[in-house]
């Protein structure tokens, strides 16, 4: 037997493999950064990253849970039951997810306007343009958004809001909070840049010119500018009007957007669809109407959270809104302040979310409506001492949901005519996210604040009322920051 | 099982008589070992100059067909062989003495020493240790039998991944699992439910840096090395068979949930539920006003734990035969377990294939080893077990559910749909167990090749190579007329329901190419040895995703009831996957002995790992080691230590399973943009990733000093080892400041020091003095580990996770995953709210969640864990004890929190610890009112309970058949026996099991899992 032929077989194997293609390994299908975007066509496509990142629901949860907008549903399975109690410390869902989520949407926004700089737009100026328009409005509205629920008093340029990061910030960085006042400067400046590139006047869909003022709007009646507040919302709330009351039924079907400046589109398999994490301001994103149910905005559909009392007495039977928000199937206690049983007796389903495109409970997310603008024009002129001129508007809102002429409402004092309007927002809005920032902003003023129903709230644990000079109206920095940004702890806002 | 069984032996007579001699004479013998006279199971007694022959069986016996004046060769690795002349008598028994040059071996990958010789911590069990244990995964059968080495299973799943650690937790985010190896080639540590048990021959568990050295990259956590059965050369065909049947059952608990009569006037005490008669459940007899005491005491009470869980059956067959020629040998086993697991829907169908080659040249210079095992499993596996999904997970209806809903109330899934109430919980599951398939089929197939050439009488070449596949394939359906189809559809989508398919393949392969020397001169030894080693890693994956199903049609895993897209509401997805890993790294080694009374290793080796970049790609590892064999010196001889060795080592491994799995952080230095779904479900282009671009190799560094004795001939024989490990650079999430877009990545960053003792004694009270005679060893063994972590990054040097009571990664000079949070102190007397304390200690009802959290200094690994060890023989009898124990161990119970929540009540059932709730000022309680404002307010230590257990883990009796009786039947080897898994347990845990734990979701909570069950086993074991 010839014995070189085992050693010619072992050098065989031992030379079989060479060593470099074990550990010089690319896997496939990445995208280098480098390579990522090239063309307008690629920012487009990061664009459409940057707005997916676009949440309304965190806003939704926590102006429902923590204010007076629900009560605890006969079908609840503990959920928001902490934060019902008004339970808010920097360790809540609620910080956790205002601050991450719009620093994430910061990051993003930045990414693709520095990418935008590399890219040459020559060849296609206007979409290029208005691409930018869209990433400096979106960049804007997250740090406004941060302002309004991190700065202890947005009025107060003083007063420390959050950091201001207008760069792709290192992954070591550890900033201080910023004052409110830098913040607002760099949210004007982006705003500024939007408005001088925007391209597209009107688009429910998409950010354009009219959804730039919109945000302008809000912002001025947050900062005090009352008059730039009016003249800004009185001009949009003419281009676009007042649904009547079948395009309102409509619009909340998502087939009518008389009256939408902007709303962000969920649809089928998007990435926004299916349910959030249910009793969570950290909603994970989802389905709007899963906020409070967990199957379908009826009855059956297993509702955690109802309509609280205070909003339903507050709605009119031939109001269209009553119509828009009361679930069909709803129980209604014929004596309810007497009742035996309310838990069992009296179930509020809401509806303002029933579905769309066969899904239910997934629906369109309205961030810019003009009754809100009609509403913020109210209160800038109520501010204002103009208290007519807020009652003529008030007047107008409603006859439009009553589809018939309504009396002029009569204010005695300015506090009056706010305190009004954050009623008539307490029902226009409601479960759109905006109770919590309308206590905050004028609830001192108007002589507003939480006040649940007070058969609900006993039943469940007593946490009936909180006043709008609390100090949970400000959220606290969040654990998670506090983990990788030490220093910031000793910035923590009043109260925490 | 017993026609099964009647069928074998028939086909096992067939056998004998196709292999039948013309009978001569048989001569009978035992084959004991010289130093303490125990017999000698799978020594060789062959016929000189002939190839007739056989292995003793488990007595240590032989029967063999020779003719006078015959020499009979008797031999066994590391023995001296014997020959022995046949006479007239007709039995001879022979006594092998060990034979020191050839003792018991320790494989240290390419390296087999003898146990004298080994510089290092390691551990070797026997086929005994191993073999007819009623649990489909032979990791799970290893728990308790080596110190050091702690098993954790979290699911009672039949075959199900357990977590696996030697000395501690080395890591953070990175794999703290060791490697395991199954005849040299590295197979996945996760996945053991196709090996079948039965197979193995011996698990050696390699501990110290000097003894996993030689696995370098992938060797960080310890290694553990399986070995499968083979055949011998010159070797007379054997046959085995064993079978056995087991009933596994689920442990007890400790709730004390109601009964319905009690539940129903609880509810009408509270006004809520079917006792108050405002019930939207099945069940509401009050129908508006509350229930009348005979209404309540007519209430069925319906078990549904009992219908949720069953008595779990498993039968296990396992056929080996085994022959060998001169320059030949084989071995083949062949399979089939069916395991039924405790929950419904739960079960491990496998079916194996071995074959084992061996070989070698005539004149014995070149040898070769094959292996090959072919595994197939089938097992039914309910997912979306401890989540809090009532329609999903099926714990929550045996445990939770109301007695007063019983299984007749069910009769569609669309009659629950309204009202749809939580009461219904039980009834949403048995819909789902009648409409919901998930099942995983697999195969495994390892296999390889080793070869070796002596070269010359010093040096020799070797090669093993080998490869791993699995290919598993996930099905999953929900019926479209299922209660969970119907609840999402909706009445626009009336064929609602989804099927799922996936097909996951990994292949790996890996390759040890070696160049060994060793000489000897004189009283000295030396040896070196030279190796590369190639190891690649292939992962694809596929699969769709269909929504809607049309009834008609519709079967699980088919796709005719697939319907077609219709706007969008069935679209359907596809996706796939491609994931490629590699190591390379080349090392050698160094050896020395000094007349088997000092040794001296040392290796060193580069490894480079396809996870890293540049200057990080490759890491150096090195390790020493040394032996001082003090029985051995002149001065102790004629001293009562037959053994007396002190061992050290010191040395670096690397770890590059950043994220703890093959094929996680593949390429995590890199930054991603990656092409998704965007906005209105537009396409995107989206950041995917944010690289590291300095990630390294995290770092081991072990220190092990031993001692290993052995007293009065072994009769007291042991070792103890004391441990520091040090892992530095450790994979961990480091926190990121939001404002940069992320809040935290995975770097390398602190240090964590397990340190600790292992130690096993064992002791023989009787050593049989005749055949048959009795024995009785005592064995303790057990491992101390404490864990500190260091260098954490942040300047507090403290990361909490999350909520508000939370096992926090842990503080510098803390343990890892110290609970951190409120610290709950009881019910305040005055009001029934729940008292807390402050940072300070004070009372409080209202504690700040920013100030007032402590870390607790308790978390959920054990820290002292063991097992007494008591064995009997008499007479053939044998009998095995095992207790297992482990303490300094807290775990949070929050299926007991669900069972004491007063807002469940109408919903689910309670514990009866509730009607003990405080109701008026005064009253001194543990549980709160049930209207105390803050009840939910806050998370504390509340729930948090010592784990601590012992446990008779296994018990094993039974009886081997004397030769005597065998005789003429045919039978070498005749045994039955009875066996028991988690028959006893005393602890204080309340729960299930108080093992059942997750150490990956930091701090050990469990809630709505799945128990691990404890389970009963018949056996038969035959051999010819």
């Amino acid at each position: 037997m010839n014995k070189i032929k085992y050693v010619y077989l072992l050098a065989l194997i031992a030379v079989m493999f060479s060593c470099e293609d074990a550990y010089n390994i690319d896997q496939p299908g990445r995208l280098t950064a480098d390579a990522a975007f090239q063309t307008v066509d690629d920012l487009e496509l990061g664009l459409l990253a940057v707005y997916n990142q676009w949440d309304l629901t965190p806003e939704i949860s926590l102006a429902a849970n923590f204010c007076d907008e629900v009560a605890v549903g006969f079908d609840s399975g503990g959920q928001g039951f902490a934060l019902y109690d008004f339970v808010m410390n920097a360790a809540s869902a609620s910080a956790f997810d205002f601050w991450v989520r719009n620093f994430r949407v910061n990051n993003r926004a930045t990414l693709v306007l520095e990418a935008a700089n590399l890219v040459d737009g020559s060849e296609d100026q206007d979409r290029y343009n208005n691409i930018l328009a869209q990433l400096h409005f979106i960049r804007a509205y997250a740090n406004f958004e941060m302002l309004l629920y991190f700065s202890p008093d947005p009025q107060d340029d003083s007063t420390l809001a959050v950091p201001v990061i207008d760069f792709v910030a290192p992954t070591d960085i550890q900033p201080s909070r910023d004052t409110t006042g830098a913040l607002w400067d760099y949210i004007n400046s982006d705003v500024s840049a939007a408005l001088n590139l925007s391209t597209v006047q009107s688009d429910p869909r998409f950010v354009s010119t009219d959804a730039i003022n919109a945000l302008r709007a809000r912002m001025a009646l947050t900062r005090g500018n009352n008059p730039q507040a009016e003249s800004l919302a009185t001009q949009l709330l003419g281009t676009y009007g007042l649904a009547n009351t079948t395009q309102y039924q409509n619009m909340w079907l998502d087939i009518d957007n008389t009256e939408v400046i902007l709303k962000l589109e969920r649809t089928l398999n998007d990435s926004y669809d299916g349910q959030v994490n249910t009793g969570s301001v950290n909603t994970g994103g989802g389905w709007a109407g899963s906020v409070f149910a967990f199957v379908t905005a009826t009855l059956a559909g297993s509702p955690y959270f109802e309509m609280d009392r205070s909003v339903f007495d507050a709605l009119d039977p031939a109001d269209v809104r009553y119509d828009v928000n009361v679930a069909p199937t709803s129980i209604i206690s014929p004596d309810y302040p007497n009742d035996p049983d309310p838990i069992n007796n009296d179930i509020l389903v809401i509806q303002k979310y029933p579905g769309s495109e066969g899904r239910p409970l997934m629906n369109d997310l309205k961030v810019f409506r003009a009754s809100e603008m009609l509403l913020i024009a109210a209160e800038a002129r109520a501010r204002q001492g103009n208290l007519t001129g807020a009652a003529t508007l008030i007047k107008q809102l409603r006859d439009a949901r009553f589809g018939t002429a309504q009396p002029l409402p009569a204010y005695g004092s300015q506090q009056e005519a706010i305190g009004a309007i954050l009623d008539e927002r307490k029902i226009e809005l409601v479960y759109e996210g905006h109770r919590y920032k309308d206590l905050k902003r004028s609830g001192v003023d108007g002589n507003r604040g939480v006040d649940r129903d007070p058969i609900a709230c006993t039943l469940q644990s007593g946490a009936c009322t909180l006043p709008a000079s609390d100090y949970r109206f400000t959220l606290p920095i969040p654990v998670v920051e506090i983990n990788a940004n030490p220093g910031i702890a000793a910035q923590q806002n009043p109260g925490y | 099982m017993k026609l099964k069984l009647t069928w074998l032996l028939t086909l096992f007579m067939a056998f004998v008589m196709q292999f039948s001699f013309a009978q001569e004479k048989t001569v009978t013998g035992t084959v004991t070992t010289a130093s303490d006279g125990l017999p000698l199971p799978g020594a060789n007694v062959i016929v000189k100059g002939t190839s007739n022959g056989q292995q003793t069986d488990f007595d240590g016996k032989f029967s063999i067909k020779v003719n006078q004046g015959d020499i009979l060769v008797v031999s066994y690795v590391g023995m001296q062989t014997q020959e022995v002349t046949v006479g007239t008598s007709n039995t001879y028994n022979v006594s092998l003495k060990e034979d020191n040059a050839l003792e018991e071996v320790v494989v240290i990958g390419r390296i087999t020493q003898t146990r004298e010789k080994s510089n290092v911590s390691s551990v070797k069990l026997s086929e005994k240790s191993i073999k007819n244990r009623p649990n489909p995964s032979v990791v799970q059968t290893l728990n308790g039998q080596v110190a050091g080495v702690n098993i954790t299973t979290n699911t009672g799943q039949p075959g199900a991944n357990s977590t696996i650690q030697i000395r501690g937790i080395g890591s953070i985010n990175g794999d703290t699992e060791p490697l395991f190896v199954i005849d040299g080639v590295p197979v996945d540590q996760d996945n053991f439910r196709s090996i079948n048990p039965q197979e193995i021959a011996s698990v050696e568990v390699l501990k110290d840096a000097g003894a996993t050295a030689i696995y370098g990259n992938r060797g960080a956590n310890g290694v553990i090395v399986l070995t499968t059965k083979r055949g011998n050369f010159e070797q007379d065909l054997q046959v085995n068979y064993n079978g056995f049947l087991a009933y596994s059952t689920l442990q007890d608990n400790d709730y004390n949930v109601m009964s319905s009569q009690e539940l129903l006037r609880y509810e009408r005490f509270r006004g809520q539920g079917a006792g108050a008669g405002n019930s939207t459940s099945v069940f509401n007899p009050g129908n508006g006003s509350p229930m009348t005491d005979a209404q309540i005491a007519e209430a069925p009470n319906f078990d549904w734990s009992e219908f949720f869980f069953r008595t779990g059956v498993t039968q296990n067959h396992t056929i080996q035969l085994s022959s060998g020629s001169k320059n030949f040998s084989q071995f083949t086993s062949f399979g089939y377990n069916d395991t039924q697991g405790i929950l419904q829907d739960s079960d491990l169908q496998r079916f194996n294939v071995r074959n084992n080659l061996s070989g070698k040249s005539s004149n014995g210079k070149f040898t070769y080893n094959t292996n090959l095992s072919v595994n197939y499993s089938k097992s039914n596996e309910p997912n979306a077990i401890g989540t809090s999904g009532i329609n999903r997970n099926f714990i929550i209806g045996a445990f939770e559910s109301v007695p007063y809903v019983t299984a007749a109330d069910y009769t569609t899934g669309g009659d629950l749909l309204s009202p749809l109430s939580f009461t219904n919980t039980p009834l949403f599951l048995l819909d789902r167990l009648r409409t919901y398939t998930r099942f995983e089929e697999e195969v495994k197939i390892v296999g390889g090749l080793n070869m070796g050439y002596e070269i010359t009488d010093w040096l020799s070449a070797n090669v093993t190579m080998g490869g791993d596949y699995n290919n598993n394939i996930l099905t999953r359906a929900e019926g479209p007329t299922s209660f969970n189809a119907l609840l999402f559809g909706g009445a626009e989508n009336p064929t609602s329901g989804f099927q799922e398919q996936r097909s996951t393949r990994a292949f790996t392969y890996n390759q040890i190419t070696s160049l060994n020397a060793s000489k000897a001169f004189g009283k000295h030894t030396v040896g070196a040895a030279v190796y590369t080693e190639y190891f690649k890693a292939h992962f694809r994956q596929f699969g769709y995703f269909a929504n809607g199903l049309n009834p008609s049609t519709f079967s699980p895993g088919d796709g005719s009831g697939l319907v077609q897209q219709a706007g969008g509401l069935f679209n359907d997805e596809a996706d796939a996957e491609i994931l490629n890993a590699g190591l390379f790294s080349v090392f050698g080694t160094v050896d020395y002995d000094f007349d088997t009374r000092y040794g001296f290793s040392a290796s060193l080796r580069r490894d480079a790992s396809s996870r890293f970049r540049d200057e990080n790609q490759w890491g150096t590892f090195w390790s020493v080691s040394g032996r001082w064999n003090i029985s051995n010196e002149a001065f102790m001889q004629g001293s009562i230590f037959n053994n007396l060795k002190l061992r050290a080592s010191y040395g670096e491994t690397g770890n590059q399973f950043i994220t703890g799995t093959l094929f996680g952080g593949l390429d995590n230095t890199e930054d991603f943009f990656t092409s998704t779904g965007g906005y209105g479900n537009a396409n995107s282009l989206a950041l995917a990733q944010i690289g590291v671009s300095d990630l390294r190799w995290e770092t081991i560094t072990q220190t092990n000093i031993g001692i290993d004795f052995g007293l009065w001939n072994d009769r007291l024989r042991g070792n103890f080892d004391w441990y520091v490990k040090e892992t530095s650079d450790l994979y961990q999430e480091g926190p990121v400041s939001a404002t940069a877009g992320i809040t935290s990545l995975d770097i390398n960053t602190g240090t964590l020091f397990n340190r600790g003792i292992d130690y096993s004694v064992f002791y023989d009270v009787f050593t049989p003095k005749t055949e048959n005679g009795f024995l009785m060893t005592v064995g303790f063994l057990g491992n101390y580990n404490e864990t500190e972590l260091q260098d954490l990054p942040n300047a507090e040097g403290e990361i909490i996770s999350g909520g508000e009571f939370s096992a926090g990664l842990g503080r510098n000079g803390g343990q890892l995953y110290e609970y951190y949070g409120l610290r709950y102190v009881g019910v305040n007397p005055a009001n029934g709210e729940l008292l807390y304390l402050t940072a300070d200690g004070n009372v409080t009802e209202q504690p700040s969640v920013g100030e007032d959290r402590v870390w607790l200094g308790k978390n959920a690994i054990p820290e002292w864990t063991g097992t007494f060890q008591l064995d009997l023989e008499f007479k053939g009898f044998f009998l095995t004890n095992q207790w297992a124990f482990a303490t300094g161990v807290d775990r949070i119970d929050n299926d007991y929190a669900s069972l004491v929540n007063p807002d469940d009540v109408g919903q689910f059932n309670l514990s009866r610890d509730i009607l003990r709730a405080w109701s008026q000022p005064g009253d001194i309680t543990d549980q709160p009112s049930p209207t105390a404002a803050n009840r939910n307010s806050f998370a504390s230590d509340r729930f948090m309970r010592s784990a601590d257990f012992l446990r008779l883990r296994f018990a094993s009796f039974g009886y081997r058949f004397p030769k005597s009786v065998l005789d003429g039947t045919g039978f070498t080897n005749v045994s039955v026996f009875v066996n028991a898994e988690n028959a006893i347990t005393f602890t204080e845990w309340r729960g299930y099991d108080p093992e059942t734990r997750s150490i990956t979701n930091a701090g050990g909570t469990t809630l709505r899992g799945y128990p691990t069950p404890k389970t009963f086993s018949f056996g038969v074991e035959l051999g010819f």
